[in-house]
């Protein structure tokens, strides 16, 4: 059976989210939300050294750089907005799996920026995947 | 997480749209909905790696805004820290794996979709690890789960 390269690159960031997800309750347990994210960004950058690219950075397009740095700064941010969701009121129960559903924003985007379409039985296990992600976590 | 709870359930599900939470919430969505996006952007030219080294750069400055707008006061609880700093190396361990995912020319919904499953691996250790009880909708959520991990490898 062929599995596809990027089922295994996907497996293997969900395996690792996964434990994050209990790291995170480990440590929100003992610390604030918004000091466990400034703890994160400390990880993150633990890992820089490992992932420089010295001056071959400088070989790839302007705007594909931009996008890379803004990924970061709309993922930090995305995470600033779910703890003030929680902070002001909104119940775990409710904001966990209302956020989990960010991959909508993408399928809708997608055909807009990006000429790609799935198959009908790929549709099915997207939206399988969804209301998974929406029940786990609740 | 945890909530305040202030609102009572009553208000809760009559008042979603004027409930800050709700528009925070929305703003979530729509920053990772762009993080995601972006991602797949950068990844067509632009290695893992050097994706996942940028990335960081990226979150630095709400880092430091985060850490401002607490004066600079961060709880002193060496287990604490020590389990969210190492969140952030395994988080960025996902991250570059993510990156190599859509680098690989892979279909972008399927890859965000396949890889926001996170949670089922969540559940399953909170469970084995912390002895958390097996809820009925968490089991319905795996089934879904195992049904599209299944659609996704044919």
């Amino acid at each position: 059976m062929h599995i596809a390269p990027w089922l295994v690159f996907s497996a293997i960031t969900v395996v690792a989210w996964g434990i994050v997800g209990l790291l995170q309750k480990l440590s929100t347990n003992l610390i604030s939300a918004e000091s466990s994210l400034i703890w994160l960004v400390v990880g993150f950058l633990l890992l820089e050294p490992f992932f420089y690219p010295g001056k071959t950075v400088f070989h790839y397009s302007s705007w594909n750089l931009a996008w890379a740095l803004l990924s970061g700064v709309l993922n930090a941010l995305g995470a600033w907005a779910l703890f003030a969701a929680l902070k002001s009121g909104g119940k775990a129960s409710i904001v966990s799996p209302l956020t989990a559903l960010y991959p909508l924003v993408v399928i809708m985007l997608v055909p807009l920026v990006l000429n790609e379409s799935i198959s009908r039985l790929q549709l099915v296990g997207v939206v399988c995947a969804l209301i998974a992600v929406a029940l786990l976590s609740s | 997480m945890e909530s305040s709870n202030r609102l009572d359930p009553d208000s809760d599900s009559k008042q979603h749209w004027n409930a800050p939470w709700f528009w925070y919430s929305m703003i979530c969505v729509l920053c990772w909905g762009g993080w995601a996006l972006l991602s797949k952007l950068g990844s067509r030219e632009v290695p893992p790696e050097t994706m996942q080294f940028l990335f960081t750069v990226g979150t630095i400055p709400v880092g430091i805004a985060l850490l401002i707008g607490r004066r600079g006061r961060l709880e002193r609880s060496p287990p604490g820290i020590a389990y969210a700093v190492l969140n952030g190396i395994l988080s960025g361990v996902g991250g570059l794996t993510l990156f190599a995912a859509y680098h690989t020319g892979g279909n972008t919904s399927l890859i965000t979709v396949a890889t926001a499953l996170y949670p089922m691996i969540t559940v399953i250790l909170a469970i084995s690890i912390l002895r958390e009880r097996f809820r009925p909708i968490q089991a319905l959520g795996l089934a879904f789960a195992v049904a599209a991990i299944v659609i996704f490898s044919l």
